[in-house]
């Protein structure tokens, strides 16, 4: 990793150079809520945000999308995906889009994902957590690496690690912006750090959590929140790692149909359902478990399908805690 | 060929044949040579069947990759998709792509004996391994136990009858159950006493021997087949690992992204498009609800 430092006053010109990389978006405050959005000057940015309601998928899984036409009885696919520099993505986000990336760029590659991927840049941002964070309790609090740069707060300035070629190229090409590392600036890397790791309120314990869980699948604490739970399907698209999606056919008029996929939600009744009405999860209770599930299963090459930023705490209208479901199911295994 | 594994390719239907008053057996050829020439396929895998600006479907392939140049499909009529491939005639296009799924392991399976449990619509996959069982003669004994409703619902009743007469000289043995009494099921019952009988698909077990060390099972069925038959084949003292099944669940994408599939809990999560959709017996001990 290479380390270099923006000062505060270069940080105005240094945002205008992405521009030259594509439309940049970023994340702004509208209404009570933070969004990731187009931005040209800097300070429409919302720099100290805690979490955008959608998360960056949206940039490479679409809410909404046509993924095929019909043109003379044949699909033309529909590939466009225009260079963009997403800035201020938390670490939480970065690790979020790396799950993403196991599912669509692994073979064979979604080739709608994967086109926008590669034309993106992702600038990560240092946060400080609120009450609803428990990234560190995963592991996804740091980003390691899946950023081009990640600026990391300096009482001055930024300190910047460099993680890609192209992030490098930005730094080459605008080196005038930039300053080495002091020996003093280091120290105030590591104070922000520590005093970050300090200010997590929350935590998944993660011992046995996995089996833990699997042993407790007829706790009655699951079916309690499922009778507490508005099966809305919110935590579901807010969640930075939730993919599922659901494809159908339109016609545009007589002659043209576009194929279009839409996010899913394993919350919704006929998300298993298949012919002659059979239903693989029928009840509530059923649905609202599987996602437990899936958010706790563990991949060795990429870890939890959670990764802890706190969305779906936050826009749960039913008040529904993601760690003390979990808690409360493990403790009723006693 | 597209790097989309979204697009379909262009097939032509060769022939539709009704099987059943639900069933209708399609007999598709890809277009561009070049396609046709690149599909290969495993018996128990399916592909995703495109009707262009209605949707899409997946379909277990009937048909063996020994009998090359078409492909054959045995579809339901179940709902709005499906009846709309039944209105189709010879000569329609419609898009496929595929094939998806891991198939059965036939290679790994070779010089054993194969007991095919069949209950229903299951008929179709295995009907794919029946005949690679058959044209490639590398099996040492093939039983084939099928249960249906009844005698009008028995998918492809022409090579079962055939098979019941001749299958001796194939090493493939056919036995039957049927749920619903009729004149031809008594007839076929009076001409096969040993092996045809009213009853469900577990009662074809009865008195059945086989040696467990030189057997697989492969089961398809309806959900509520699969516990029955597995029961009956770990009384017989089969290993899990011996027992193949290939399960059905809703699929949008076929590849693993969709997540329509997905079945598991947090040791163990299977997307059944990719992982499966054949599995054993020990995966479903090790994945809660895959059966
Ligand atoms: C691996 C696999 C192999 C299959 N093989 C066969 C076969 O050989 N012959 C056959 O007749 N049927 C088979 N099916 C079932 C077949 O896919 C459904 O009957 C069909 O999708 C129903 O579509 P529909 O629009 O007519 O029904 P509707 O009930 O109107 O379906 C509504 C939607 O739900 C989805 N859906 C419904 N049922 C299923 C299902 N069982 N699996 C996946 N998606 C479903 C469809 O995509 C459809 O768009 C198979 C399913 C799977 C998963
Ligand atoms: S499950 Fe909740 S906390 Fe975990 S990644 Fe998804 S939205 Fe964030
Ligand atoms: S957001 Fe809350 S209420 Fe809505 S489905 Fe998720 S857990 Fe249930
Ligand atoms: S069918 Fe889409 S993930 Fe299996």
């Amino acid at each position: 990793m290479r380390y270099i430092k923006l000062p505060s006053e270069n940080f105005g010109k240094f945002f205008k150079s992405l521009e030259a990389w594509g439309s940049v978006y970023a994340p702004v405050k509208r209404g009570g809520i933070y969004s990731f959005q187009e931005v040209h000057d800097p300070a429409e940015i919302a720099l100290d945000y805690n979490r955008t309601m959608l998360p960056p998928k949206k940039f490479f899984f679409r809410p909404k999308e046509a993924i095929l036409r019909l043109k003379n009885g044949h699909w033309e696919e529909n590939l466009e995906a225009e260079p963009t520099v997403l800035f201020g993505l938390h670490s939480c986000d970065i690790h979020g889009l790396k799950i993403l990336d196991r599912v669509y760029l692994d073979e064979p590659a979604d080739p709608y994902y994967k086109s926008r991927r590669e034309k993106t840049l992702i600038i990560g941002i240092s946060c400080m957590p609120d009450e609803y964070c428990f990234c560190k309790s995963l592991g996804t609090h740091f980003a390691m690496d899946g950023f081009d740069l990640f600026l990391h707060e300096l009482p001055d300035g930024w300190l910047v690690r460099i993680g890609s070629v192209r992030g490098h190229e930005i730094v080459w090409e605008n080196g005038e912006l930039f300053e080495e590392v002091t020996d003093e600036d280091l120290a105030n890397f590591k104070e922000f750090e520590e005093k970050r790791a300090k200010a997590f309120q929350k935590e998944v314990p993660q011992e046995g959590l996995a089996d833990m869980l699997d042993l407790a699948y007829n706790s009655p604490v699951w079916k309690k929140y499922a009778e507490i739970c508005l099966a809305c399907g919110n935590c579901n698209l807010v969640c930075p790692t939730c993919r599922c999606y659901e494809v159908c056919d339109r016609w545009m008029d007589a002659y043209s149909s576009v194929r279009e996929r839409r996010y899913d939600s394993c919350f919704m009744e006929n998300h298993g359902l298949v012919a002659g009405n059979y239903n693989f999860r029928p009840t509530r209770l059923d649905r609202f478990r599987h996602r437990y599930y899936c958010k706790s299963y563990f991949d060795p090459s990429s870890g939890y399908n959670c990764v802890g930023c706190g969305r779906c705490d936050e826009f749960c209208p039913a008040k529904i805690e993601h760690v003390k479901v979990l808690e409360e199911v493990r403790g009723s295994l006693k | 060929m597209s790097e989309n594994p979204y697009q379909t390719y262009d097939a032509r239907i060769l022939e539709v044949k009704d099987l059943t008053s639900r069933e209708k057996l399609f007999t598709l050829r890809f277009l561009d040579p070049e396609v046709e020439a690149k599909f290969d396929f495993r018996p128990g895998q399916f592909v995703i069947v495109d009707i262009r600006g209605f949707g899409e479907f997946p379909i277990s392939i009937c048909s063996s990759p020994t009998r090359r140049g078409y492909l054959q499909l045995c579809i339901r009529k179940v709902g709005r998709m499906t009846k709309f491939v039944h209105k189709m005639k010879e000569g329609d296009v419609v898009g496929i792509r595929g094939p998806y799924g891991n198939g059965f392991p036939m290679e790994k399976m070779e010089g054993s004996n194969l007991i095919l449990v069949a209950g229903g619509l299951g008929m179709a996959p295995l009907r794919s391994v029946l005949w690679y069982a058959i044209d490639t003669g590398k099996y040492e004994n093939v039983w084939l136990l099928y249960g249906t409703k009844a005698y009008e619902d028995i998918l492809f009743r022409d090579e079962i009858i055939h098979l019941l007469k001749h299958g001796e000289a194939m090493n493939c043995s056919v036995k039957l159950a049927y749920e619903v009494e009729s004149p031809s099921c008594i007839y076929l019952e009076q001409g096969f006493s040993d092996r045809v009988c009213r009853g469900v698909v577990t009662d074809l077990f009865r008195g059945e021997e086989f040696d467990v060390n030189r057997a697989y099972a492969l089961i398809c069925g309806p959900p509520v087949m699969y516990k029955f038959v597995i029961k009956e084949l770990l009384d017989r003292k089969l290993s899990p690992g011996r027992i193949y099944m290939t399960l059905e669940r809703r699929m949008r994408c076929g590849v693993g992204k969709c997540g329509h599939c997905v079945v598991g809990t947090s040791v163990s999560m299977k997307y059944i498009c990719q992982d499966g959709p054949v599995f054993t017996y020990w995966d479903a001990l090790s994945t809660r609800g895959l059966i």
